[in-house]
Order: structure tokens, then C-alpha cells, then sequence
């Protein structure tokens, strides 16, 4: 007994001597992020045991924002599979250095998203119905798009973990351990089968989550599209949005670290892939809305832009445009792709366009009436959804930011020293 | 044998466990486990089962008698399937048979007054009840203080007749209705207007919301049906543009409150055909209102006003309704005469005055009769509330407190006063009730078509019973009460009887339009009309306490714990109010807010249609503090002949 | 799919006035749950909803006219008739809403968790979600019927045309000697309790039915909710119908009124 007290007076010590190592700004970062977390618990707690009462969400605004979080983080986290595939696969080595991060946020991202869903659902306890009792069509095609979703994200969740394992293997104490370092190791060379698995799966369930699930609903002018076109613009979202997502984490993660955590050339290389899908999916995206226009709403005897009122309108079409093509001018010009500051700006930009297109499809969607004499619905998240939100994003910062601190997420800044302070990612 | 060592048995150890729980998960048992979880954490009712059978029984509810199926399951009624009835309400009974508020014993105040919470009140027994409250009255009236018993009923049936009786045997002429159509009618014409609504071809309805609520549901829907298979045209007046106005053949969209002013209008176009009613001093008055200066007054065209006099007088079966609004009722006497005149004007077969029969005067000792023809007479309740006194007071499933314009003035009387309220759930006259008998609803009620269908709840009794048992208590009344028991009286109970002429009062008509082109006039202060609106399930108030009746209420009318009012579009732009706005309401007499504002062009310009039947104090907690009680500050000027106060149409501001 | 039948209604918008015993009958046959104060409409567990549409969109004071829409789940089929495809079923991970050989789209309370997908691709707003935990306080839980379970939070439920009803009638009739089950009929709660008759149900499939002879006879009358592809010609309709499905409703309405048609349209 005694020796378990001084144990944990060790590790209180520790903590406390860490803590102490972290720089002023980093502390207050900490604080607000613990504020959240323990908002997020406090409050799961309350929508677990009451129900989701205590939601903005209605039987006239089924959806809400943790559905946004889980598309946004599924589509971010979609920068996982492209980087694992042109790296392993495409065998472009200069994405080498970042791929633990990636790895690592592709986990978190998905982690994440199966948390806000047992939150979303109404019946948590039941959510293994999805795996029992599938809504399977004819053949191998799924009926449901969620039935898709569960599954895929499920297998890639797992594949997400068996990838992780050699960054956690490399954590300083587990690396200590012969068997441990060769299962890394080995893992770690038969990577792109994952890799190529993780592809397949993240192909399907990036258009069935944030494309196909939407653009199926033939009674909804605001989301339908025929012939799934929705569905692949979506995946072309992902490739373009995920890899400047996993640019702006290493990026910030660099700043915050004051360390060159990646090396030039990765920056460039992966900045490049992102404006090219970007360039891709702004085709995509302009012949989708076109449609939309001219075609899919026509259906319903309504008009494109009647369904861009209320709140969520027009504007959010637009800013998603300027993101658009902020993304592919920053990042494609060598210019600008080279100057930090508009490549930082370049990055936002293609992350902010994913975000944009989320909180598009799902506020405005909902929020279109369903009936000629009622109006657009507004929805006010209440704190409890704004609390496990943005809880759970602290605690997925918070994870990130032990690896960086205790593995070698980033290698390429283990191997070339510390460049305190002077250092930028992109000079 | 080798030795067992260590690492060996870890190995195993760890092995089985590995092994045991693949099994385990395999088996499906966690899932099961998950299942029962499911099912534990969720804590679902089951309803109890039992043998299904169907009761056949005649709906009583009202004059129209329908046949009636209530489903049982064991011993609990789940659900009333009528039969051809146009009854909308009698799919509610079970909710109030069995709501969860339900009075289940007779109630003794033990705390203050002002409150219905459960720990204001003791449960006692009917004959400690009976008891107490004999004994009071007893002692009033041997106090020769009779004629300070008052009794306010509800509607005019046979539990009110009897509560008449009970008071008046006391020495007090104090028995009062709720302003209900019958008693309106009663006071101003004599008797209540019994219209043949089935075999009528014109109906010209003044702000009578007639499929929402007005007079006996069950009576007009079947009407409906009628109109619409023959063709009968439906003529509505009013300043709302409610179902009722374009369900109408036409619809006379008029100012607020000018429906006396169109019917004098009408008349006097029925006056140039040569048509008569009322007396000369009478038509004397219709012959200065031409359709031209009726035009005018109610914002409608002297064309319209004619053509409707014109097809009025054509038709076969013509008859004209008075009583505005739906269940509850605010028409002057001086409106409800001009109506009934039209009616004779055309010689309506459809629109005949009754009377009810009654149970007859009660005999009266001799200090009984000394008091009562010394005491005060009121005209009606509100003139009693305003200007009356009581010591002791019966409320008979009334709810004056809340109904009436002086609900305010009502309970700070009842304050001080003995106060016994018979009724099924407390309402906000309750409040002020120092003892509560629990009475039926008509589910439970035995009747002349046999016994009660579902059996009496706990320890209610239907109220006539009530009253019956009182006054064999009360020394001055027993001799009035030889019944048994109230289906005793049913059965010995004869019909309605026709009335002789209606008094019509030129005066009153005379000095009721000058008051009336007065408050119409827009003043300064208070530029706008309030008039009420309903919904049927509410009513003016009584549907409010049923969860299921909660569910019908769209969300224009009150949403979200706001009440709404509506106001037309072009007033809400001159006056800065925007959709969903915030508002008070102020009339001369007070304030009421907050409320959100609807706009919308089916109300009259300079016009707010505000919902009655929300704010109530108490009324189950379904009801209480949901929304705001207009009445209170609705117009209160008391009609000389109805006694009650004329509170349709109200000006107000906003702010 | 072999129809054995389908299940349809029809509502008289002229007889309707709006006082809704309907939602009353059918609260009371399903076991809504009873919550202090249901007030908030947006989160309210109903299955039929009295939607009040005013003209004041396209007309002014006084040419204005207000009705009562009572509205159900509609019970889409899609384009195809025999082999009916809701916009709720397909989407529901779990199977936990389907559509019968009767037509009527079905819910498992006990197998749904609370997704919420098919609320958001019913066009209607036809489907409740349990947002609280039904309550059925005191002495309420007495007039709780046992043909319909209650459900748990977190589940959507939804308007089934009262299938419990139909086979309760068709327990009685095998129960007589009836051994044509399918040919045994029934009547909707809130079609049983209409007061002005403003409600008719039946099979849409059977031409000798009251429902279809009404919608033979009222051709001119009859409209469904916001499904404006009706009113297109055959050779349009079918060119729409091969790009999309659409939800098709089983549930008509009738009006003689224009506007109230004129409100159909989105402008």
C-alpha cells in the first residue's frame, strides 16, 4: 500500500514538474481545453441519462451540430487515407515524415465522430443493432447509406488502429522492448496493404457519409441529386480538404513546438496534391450547384435559390466558393505556396472550404421548410451541444498534443535537432 | 509430471480467460445483456392486460344522445368509439375520466386560501362534508342571513336547476350562470333560442364562430353535413377570418365588435320590404341605421349589407344567430334582440324561443320568503360579482375566478366568504373553495338509458347527487328535495316549453348603440381592438387541463411556453411590430404581457385577435401558468339586461 | 411485392373544421405520451398534426381564407405502387421501418436507435422522435391501450393508419370462422372519430371501396401535400419519374377551394 502512494506521488510529481516546463501560453491553452473536457463530461452525463431533450435538435430539425462534427471530422480525417495511399502506394516518399501525424489524426478524427454518434443516436446501447440487424439491399449494395457509413467506419476505425500501433510503438518506454520494436517495425513495412485497404473503405464511406447519405433523400429538394453525383464530389472534398487538414495540423503543431517538424519539400509536396484535388473538386462543385439548379430542384417545382434562405443561405455557398478558390491559388501557385504567410492562408482556406460545405449541407438542408406556408427553421445549439462539441474537440487536441510531446510523431524534427524560435516550416 | 511453473500458469490462466470470453461473446449473451439494459435503464410502462370487451351505452353528454362504444380492457376504459355522432368532445372524456389531477375524495381547506396545492387540503368523508357544510348553511339561514347563499353553475342543466332551488330555498334570488348563449338568451329574450339548424337554408351568423365550438358541437357538426349535402348558405359576420368564416358561403368581414350595428342594418333593409318587428319605438331606431351609415360603421359596402338583407328575406328557412365567439359567449342584450327581431322579421320557422321547464318554485318558509323579497336583485353574474355580496357561495363546475372580467374582484370577495366548489379537477375558482366535492364526468354518470358505463372514480359522485344529500341536510330545503337520487329526478324530468314574445327593449338597443359607436372610435390612447378567438378543444378555458388537447394546439396560437396573438399586417408595420415580436397588451384597466405577435392579413386592420382560454392560475398543472388571461383586461361594462359585462371588443395599445 | 392491400385515405378539407377530435382519438389509441407541457410543438410526440394554412401569403384582408390541414404520415410508395419505396425506408440502418404488403409503412419501436435519417427525409414531418422519456403519469396510465407498446426515448415512432386495429379485426374474424383474413377491413382511429364524416379510409387497390369511388368521382377536387408533379401531363410526369422517384402519398386531401391548391406551391 505504501508503495502505491509513492507511486502516485511520483506521478503526481512528474505531472507537476511537466506542467511547470510548459510555456505560459501553452498553460492557458491547457486551461480552457480542461474547461471543456469537464463541460463534455459533465454534460454527457446529463444527455446520456435524459435524452436529447436538452438539444436545439427538433422533429423539424432532426440533425444538429454534432452531425456536422461528424462529417467535417469524417472528411478531414479522409486527408488520413490520401496521404497513406499516395505514400504507400503512389511510393511518394516526401510524405514520409508526416504520416505518424496523419495516421494519428485520421484516428482521433474517427474516435471522435463514433463519440458524437453514441451522443447523437437516441438509443446508444443499441447502436450494435446497425452490425445485426444491417439494412443490406440486393446484392452487395447497401439500402441504407448508414448502414454503409457504420460499417466502413468501422473497418477503417480498425485498420486506423492497427496503423497507429507503430507510433505508439515508438513510444520511448514501449520502444525499449525488443518484441514491441519488431512488431513496429514489421507493421510498418506492411503498411500499404492497410494502406490500400484503408482506401477502398474511406472511398465509400467518405461519399456515403458526406455525399451519398444526403443526395439520396428524393423528398428533399435541399439535398437530393440524381445519380449520386453528390456521392463522388464529396470523396474529391475529402482528398482536397483532409490532406490541407494534415497540412495545418503539422503546421500548427511546428508553431506550437517551435520545431521544423516537417521538411520543406513535404510541405510542398503535400500543399500541391491538395490544390489539384481542390482544382478537381471546384469543377465538381460547380457542376453539382449547376445541376442543382437547373435540373435536381426543377424537380420539386421549387427554385435553387428559394432554398438558399433563412439563415444558412447563399452566403455559405459563396464563402465555400472563395475558400475554393483561395485554396487552389495559394496552393498551386509556386509563388505563393512557397511565401509561409500565403501558404498558412492557403491551408485555411482549403480546410475552411471542407468546413463551409459541412455546416452548408446540414444547417441550410435542414432548415429548408418542407411546407409553402412555413418558414426556415433556426437552430441555436444549446450549451450542451456547444459543451460535448467543443469538449470534444479539447480532448482530441489534448491527445494529439501528448504523442507529439511523448512519441516520435514527427521524426524529421528528432533527427535535425532543435531550431528554436527561428525556424519556419516553409522557408 | 512436469511441475506447473509460473509463466506456465499465467499462460493457461490468461489463456482461459482469452478463451472465455470469445465464448462469451460469441454466445450472444453480451448483446442479450445489452438488450436488458436497454430495456432496464428505459424503465417502460406496460399497460396492464385484461379481457377486451366493448360497452354500448348512449352518450349523455348532450341533447343529441349518440350511440356510444367504450373499449375496455379488464376493468380500464381505453378509448370511446361513437357511432355516427358529430360529437367532437366525447373522445376526451377519458381524459378526464382518469387524469392524473382528478379530485378522488371531498376536500377540506386546512391552509390558506389562494392556493390548491395538495397540502392546503385535508381529505374527508362525504358525511363529515355534508356535515360541515349543512351545518353553515343552517346556521345562515337561522341567522336570517339566507340571502347572503349565492350559487354560480356552469351551464343550465338539471345539477344547476338544483343548486337554483337549493339557494332559493335558503332565501336567496343569488343563483347565477356563467354567461354561457342559453343564459344570455334567457335574460335578454326570456328564453334561449332553440334553432333548427338541420332543415335551415340561410344561416346568417353574427360572429357566432359556429363550427368551432358555438352552442352544441355535436349538434352543429351534424348540421354541417346536412348544409353541405342540400346546399344551405352560410353567411358569417365577423372581424377574424376564422374556420368558421370561410367554411361560410360568404363572409362579411366587418370592424371589430360592429356585429349589433349590422344587424340593424339588415333590418333596415328588411323594413323597406315591408318587414316589422319589435314594436314602433323599436323600428323606429333600425330606421336611422340606412345601409349607407351601417356601411360605414362596419367597414363593409352598402351593396353587401343589402343583398345579404335581400337573400335573407328570400329564403325558405332563414335563420339569423346571435352570440358571438365560440364557447365563450359575449353578446349584449341589445345585440341578441336585434338578432332574434331579424328572425321575426322574416318569420324564421327555424329560430323558436324556449324555455326550460324547470323543477318549479320551490315552497319557501315564511322568513325565507321575507328575505328574498327584501333583498337586492341582480341582473346577472357579473353584476352580482361586482356589486353583490355573499357569506357563502356555491360554484357548480364554474370557473368565475378565471371566466369572468371581475375574476380578480370575485376571489377577493371569496377570500372571506365559505366557498364550496363542486367539481372534477380544481380550477382556479378552487383556489378560493374551502371545501371541494368531487363530480363526474359524463362517462360515469348514470342516466335514463341505464347505469354508468365506467364506474365512478374513487369517491366522486355526480353532483346532482351532491346537492341532493346537501339540501336533505339543510333544514329550509328538504321538503324541496324528495328525490332519492339524481337519476330519480331525470326520470320524472319533463322537456323544454316553448316562450311567449320577446320584450324588446328599445331603450336598452338605444343607449347599448350609443355606447357601442363610442368605443368604436379609435381614441388616441387606446388605437386598437382586442377581440377574442378559440380553439374548439379549448374553449374559453376548459380544455386546457388535458394533456391529449395540449397536442391539437398549433403553434401560431401558443408555442414554447408564449402565447400569440395576431395582428394584422399593415397595423403591426404603423405600429413597429415585427414577426415573433414581444408585446403587452394595455387596456384602461390594466396590462397583460408578454405575448409574441403573429402578423398576419386574416385579422381586421387596427384589430389583435388574442386566443382565450390560457392563463390560468391552477387547473391541473397542464394548465396553470401557460400564456395570459385576456379577461383581465377585457372591457367590463355590465349589460343592464344580461348582467354580464360586454367584453368582446376592448381597446387597447401595445407596447 | 404482392399487394394484399393498399391502405389509403382521403380528407375532405371542405367538411373539415379544424376542431381535432382526430389528433385527440389518435393520442388516446396510440399511448402518446403526456408531458406537463407539450406546448413546444417543435419537439411534440404526435402522430397526426392540425397544421393551420392561411392565403395571407398571396392575398390581403379581407380576401383571406384559413383551413386545417390534418396531417398523418402519408404513407409515400414511391413512383411504384407494387414495389413501394417510402424516401423513409431505405434510409433506416436497421430495418426498423418498412413497408407491408398492406402499404403501410411500418416502425419497430424496440429495434429503431434513434438516428433520426428517416425524419430527415421525410418530407412531411410526419415522424416523432422521443425526445424525453414518454410519461404516462398516475392514474393516465389506466386509459393506456394494450395493442400499442410505448416506446422508449430515443426512438422514432410514428403514424401506422392504426395497423393494430386491422389485426385486431382480423383476429375477430378468424376467431368467427373468416378464413379470408386479407378481405377483413377496418377503420383508423381518427378516421372513426371525425365528426363531420370529413375522413374516408380504405383500399386504393379494391375499386369497389368508398375511398376509391370518392377519388374516381372527386377527380377534380382531389390534391396531395405539396406533391406538385400531379398536377403535370402524363408525358411529363413520366419523364420525372424516370429521373427520380417521387413519395406518391396514399393520403389524399379534397378541397374545392383554389388556394388552398395555390398553397401546395412553393413561390
Amino acid at each position: 500500500m505504501g508503495k502505491l502512494i509513492g507511486y502516485i506521488k511520483q506521478y503526481i510529481a512528474f505531472v507537476k514538474k511537466e506542467w511547470d516546463g510548459y510555456s505560459k501560453n501553452v498553460k492557458i491553452a491547457l486551461y480552457i481545453m480542461l474547461f471543456f473536457t469537464a463541460g463534455f463530461f459533465i454534460f454527457a452525463i446529463q444527455i446520456l441519462f435524459w435524452g436529447l431533450g436538452y438539444t436545439d435538435m427538433s422533429n423539424m430539425y432532426p440533425f444538429g451540430q454534432w452531425i456536422i462534427g461528424d462529417l467535417g471530422l469524417v472528411g478531414l480525417g479522409g486527408g488520413a487515407f490520401t496521404t497513406g495511399f499516395l505514400l504507400y502506394i503512389f511510393r511518394n516518399d516526401k510524405l514520409e515524415p508526416m504520416i505518424s501525424s496523419t495516421v494519428l489524426i485520421g484516428f482521433l478524427c474517427y474516435l471522435f465522430t463514433f463519440v458524437f454518434l453514441v451522443f447523437d443516436i437516441g438509443q446508444p446501447i443499441r447502436a450494435w443493432f446497425i452490425f445485426i440487424y444491417p439494412n443490406w439491399g440486393p446484392g452487395l449494395m447497401p439500402a441504407s447509406m448508414l448502414t454503409e457509413v457504420a460499417w466502413c467506419l468501422g473497418f477503417y476505425f480498425m485498420i486506423l488502429c492497427v496503423e497507429l500501433i507503430p507510433v505508439v510503438l515508438k513510444h520511448k518506454i514501449l520502444d525499449a522492448i525488443p518484441v514491441l520494436k519488431y512488431i513496429g517495425h514489421y507493421l510498418h513495412r506492411l503498411m500499404w496493404i492497410f494502406a490500400a485497404g484503408g482506401t477502398f473503405l474511406s472511398f465509400f464511406h467518405q461519399g456515403s457519409l458526406g455525399g451519398g447519405m444526403w443526395d439520396i433523400m428524393y423528398a428533399k429538394a435541399s439535398w437530393f441529386r440524381a445519380h449520386h453525383i453528390y456521392f463522388f464530389t464529396v470523396i474529391i472534398l475529402a482528398t482536397a480538404g483532409g490532406t490541407a487538414f494534415m497540412t495545418l495540423c503539422a503546421y500548427v503543431a511546428g508553431k506550437v513546438m517551435k520545431k521544423e517538424v516537417l521538411p520543406k519539400e513535404t510541405f510542398n509536396s503535400i500543399a500541391k496534391v491538395s490544390g489539384i484535388m481542390f482544382t478537381v473538386y471546384l469543377i465538381a462543385r460547380l457542376a453539382d450547384v449547376i445541376l442543382m439548379a437547373t435540373a435536381w430542384v426543377p424537380l420539386f417545382d421549387r427554385s435553387y435559390l428559394s432554398n438558399l434562405g433563412g439563415y444558412y443561405g447563399l452566403w455559405m455557398v459563396v464563402l465555400e466558393f472563395i475558400f475554393i478558390a483561395g485554396a487552389i491559388v495559394l496552393l498551386l501557385v509556386p509563388k505563393f505556396r512557397e511565401e509561409e504567410k500565403t501558404f498558412r492562408l492557403g491551408i485555411i482556406s482549403g480546410v475552411m472550404a471542407m468546413v463551409t460545405t459541412k455546416l452548408h449541407v446540414v444547417l441550410n438542408g435542414s432548415s429548408v421548410p418542407n411546407f409553402p406556408w412555413k418558414g426556415f427553421i433556426g437552430y441555436n445549439p444549446t450549451i450542451q451541444e456547444w459543451f460535448i462539441m467543443l469538449g470534444g474537440l479539447a480532448i482530441m487536441v489534448m491527445i494529439y498534443m501528448w504523442f507529439a510531446k511523448y512519441t516520435p510523431l514527427f521524426p524529421h524534427a528528432d533527427s535535425h535537432g532543435h531550431h528554436e524560435g527561428e525556424t519556419h516550416a516553409a522557408e | 509430471m512436469k511441475k506447473i511453473e509460473r509463466k506456465d500458469f499465467l499462460m493457461m490462466g490468461g489463456g482461459a480467460v482469452v478463451g472465455g470470453l470469445t465464448g462469451y461473446v460469441f454466445s450472444g449473451a453480451p448483446f442479450l445483456g445489452l438488450q436488458w439494459l436497454a430495456e432496464w435503464t428505459q424503465d417502460q410502462h406496460v399497460p396492464a392486460a385484461g379481457k377486451e370487451a366493448y360497452l354500448k351505452t348512449l352518450c349523455a353528454a348532450c341533447r343529441e344522445k349518440c350511440e356510444m362504444s367504450i373499449r375496455m380492457i379488464g376493468d380500464r376504459a381505453v378509448k370511446i368509439e361513437s357511432s355516427n355522432s358529430g360529437c367532437p368532445f366525447s373522445q376526451n372524456a377519458l381524459q378526464l375520466l382518469y387524469h392524473a389531477e382528478r379530485v378522488d375524495a371531498p376536500l377540506k381547506r386546512t391552509g390558506k386560501k389562494g392556493t390548491v396545492k395538495a397540502s392546503a387540503f385535508e381529505k374527508v368523508t362525504w358525511e363529515q362534508a355534508l356535515a360541515d357544510v349543512s351545518k353553515k348553511m343552517n346556521s345562515l339561514i337561522a341567522a336570517k342571513k339566507g340571502n347572503l347563499i349565492a350559487g354560480i353553475s356552469k351551464n343550465d342543466n338539471l345539477s344547476a336547476a338544483l343548486l337554483d332551488r337549493l339557494v332559493k330555498s335558503a332565501g336567496s334570488g343569488n343563483a347565477f350562470y356563467e354567461p354561457s348563449l342559453a343564459a344570455l338568451s334567457q335574460s335578454a329574450l326570456g328564453g334561449y333560442v332553440d334553432y333548427d339548424f338541420s332543415n335551415a337554408d340561410f344561416i346568417l351568423s353574427f360572429g357566432a364562430r359556429l363550427m368551432e365550438g358555438w352552442g352544441t358541437a355535436c349538434t352543429m357538426n351534424k348540421a354541417l353535413v346536412e348544409w353541405k349535402q342540400k346546399g344551405a348558405k352560410l353567411v358569417q359576420a365577423d372581424a377574424v377570418c376564422t374556420r368558421t368564416a370561410s367554411m361560410a358561403d360568404q363572409w362579411l368581414p366587418i370592424k371589430p365588435g360592429t356585429e349589433l350595428i349590422l344587424a340593424m342594418g339588415i333590418a333596415n333593409c328588411l323594413m323597406k320590404k315591408g318587414r316589422a318587428a319589435g314594436g314602433g319605438d323599436w323600428m323606429a331606431v333600425v330606421n336611422a341605421y340606412t345601409p349607407d351609415k351601417v356601411a360605414t360603421l362596419t367597414g363593409l359596402k352598402a351593396k353587401q349589407i343589402e343583398d345579404v338583407a335581400d337573400a335573407f328575406a328570400r329564403a325558405r328557412n332563414p335563420i339569423a344567430v346571435a352570440g358571438r365567439g365560440g364557447a365563450g359567449v359575449s353578446s349584449s342584450s341589445a345585440e341578441l334582440m336585434a338578432v332574434y327581431a331579424l328572425n321575426a322579421m322574416v318569420g324564421s320557422r327555424g329560430a323558436l324561443l324556449k324555455k326550460s321547464q324547470g323543477l318549479g318554485e320551490p315552497a319557501l318558509s315564511a322568513d325565507a320568503a321575507a328575505i328574498l323579497k327584501d333583498s337586492k336583485k341582480y341582473a346577472g353574474l357579473d353584476d352580482f360579482i361586482k356589486n353583490g355580496k355573499f357569506e357563502m357561495l356555491f360554484i357548480n363546475d364554474a370557473d368565475p375566478a378565471y371566466k369572468s372580467v371581475y375574476g380578480a374582484d370575485l376571489a377577493a370577495k371569496m377570500e372571506n366568504a365559505f366557498v364550496v366548489g363542486i367539481m372534477p379537477l380544481l380550477n382556479d375558482s378552487a383556489m378560493y373553495a374551502d371545501y371541494i366535492f368531487p363530480s363526474l364526468s359524463f362517462v360515469e354518470s348514470e342516466s335514463t338509458a341505464g347505469a354508468a358505463p365506467v364506474k365512478a372514480y374513487e369517491k366522486a359522485i355526480h353532483a346532482g347527487d351532491a346537492i341532493i344529500k346537501l339540501a336533505q341536510k339543510v333544514d329550509a330545503a328538504k321538503d324541496n328535495f324528495k328525490w332519492n337520487s339524481y337519476v330519480d329526478l331525470v326520470k320524472t324530468y319533463g322537456g323544454a316549453v316553448g316562450t311567449g314574445g320577446v320584450n324588446y327593449n328599445a331603450k336598452v338597443l338605444k343607449d347599448s348603440l350609443a355606447a357601442l359607436e363610442k368605443t368604436l372610435k379609435a381614441s388616441e390612447e387606446f388605437p386598437l381592438a382586442l377581440i377574442p378567438t378559440e380553439l374548439t378543444f379549448l374553449g374559453d378555458g376548459d380544455g386546457l387541463a388535458f394533456p391529449y388537447v395540449l397536442k391539437t394546439i398549433d403553434d401560431k396560437t401558443y408555442s414554447e411556453g408564449k402565447l400569440w396573438v395576431q395582428i394584422n399586417r399593415d397595423t403591426a408595420d404603423k405600429h413597429g411590430v415585427s414577426e415573433g415580436e414581444r408585446i403587452d397588451i394595455e387596456s384602461s384597466r390594466g396590462e397583460i404581457g408578454s405575448v409574441r405577435a403573429h402578423l398576419t392579413d386574416t385579422v381586421a386592420p387596427d384589430a389583435i385577435a388574442i386566443p382565450l382560454g390560457f392563463g390560468h392560475k391552477a387547473y391541473t398543472k397542464y394548465a396553470k401558468k401557460k400564456g395570459v388571461n385576456p379577461k383581465e383586461i377585457m372591457a367590463n361594462d355590465i349589460d343592464p339586461l344580461t348582467g354580464a359585462a360586454n367584453w368582446w371588443l376592448t381597446r387597447v395599445k401595445i407596447s | 411485392m404482392k399487394m394484399k392491400r393498399r391502405w389509403g385515405m382521403a380528407i375532405d378539407l371542405d367538411k373539415c373544421t379544424g376542431c381535432g377530435t382526430c389528433a385527440i382519438a389518435c393520442s388516446q389509441e396510440n399511448n402518446m405520451p403526456i408531458f406537463e407541457d407539450d406546448s413546444d410543438l417543435p419537439k411534440r410526440v404526435q402522430f397526426l398534426e392540425l397544421m393551420k394554412v392561411t392565403n395571407d401569403r398571396d392575398a390581403k384582408y379581407p380576401n383571406v381564407e384559413v383551413c386545417y390541414i390534418p396531417k398523418m404520415c402519408q404513407q409515400c410508395e414511391g413512383n411504384d405502387p407494387k414495389n413501394p419505396k417510402p424516401p423513409c425506408v431505405s434510409v433506416c440502418p436497421v430495418v426498423a421501418t418498412d413497408v407491408g404488403d398492406d402499404g403501410v409503412v411500418s416502425q419497430v419501436w424496440s429495434r429503431c436507435i434513434g438516428c433520426r435519417y428517416c425524419q430527415s427525409s421525410c418530407p412531411y414531418e410526419a415522424r416523432a422522435f422521443n425526445w424525453w422519456k414518454p410519461k404516462n403519469e398516475g392514474s393516465f396510465q389506466n386509459s393506456l391501450n394494450t395493442d400499442v407498446s410505448i416506446a422508449s426515448r430515443g426512438t422514432v415512432v410514428k403514424c401506422q393508419f392504426c395497423s393494430h386495429i386491422w389485426k385486431r379485426e382480423r383476429d375477430k374474424a378468424v376467431a368467427k370462422g373468416e378464413l379470408d383474413i386479407n378481405a377483413v377491413t377496418y377503420t383508423p382511429a381518427c378516421v372513426a372519430s371525425c365528426p363531420t364524416r370529413a375522413m374516408v379510409f380504405g383500399d386504393l387497390d379494391d375499386p369497389n371501396s368508398e375511398l376509391s369511388q370518392l377519388l374516381n368521382k372527386e377527380k377534380n377536387r382531389k390534391f396531395r401535400l405539396v406533391h406538385t408533379i400531379d398536377d403535370k401531363d402524363e408525358k411529363t410526369k413520366e419523364k420525372m419519374m424516370h429521373i427520380k422517384q417521387f413519395p406518391n402519398p396514399k393520403v389524399y386531401y379534397l378541397t374545392s377551394k383554389t388556394w388552398i391548391k395555390e398553397m401546395m406551391k412553393f413561390k
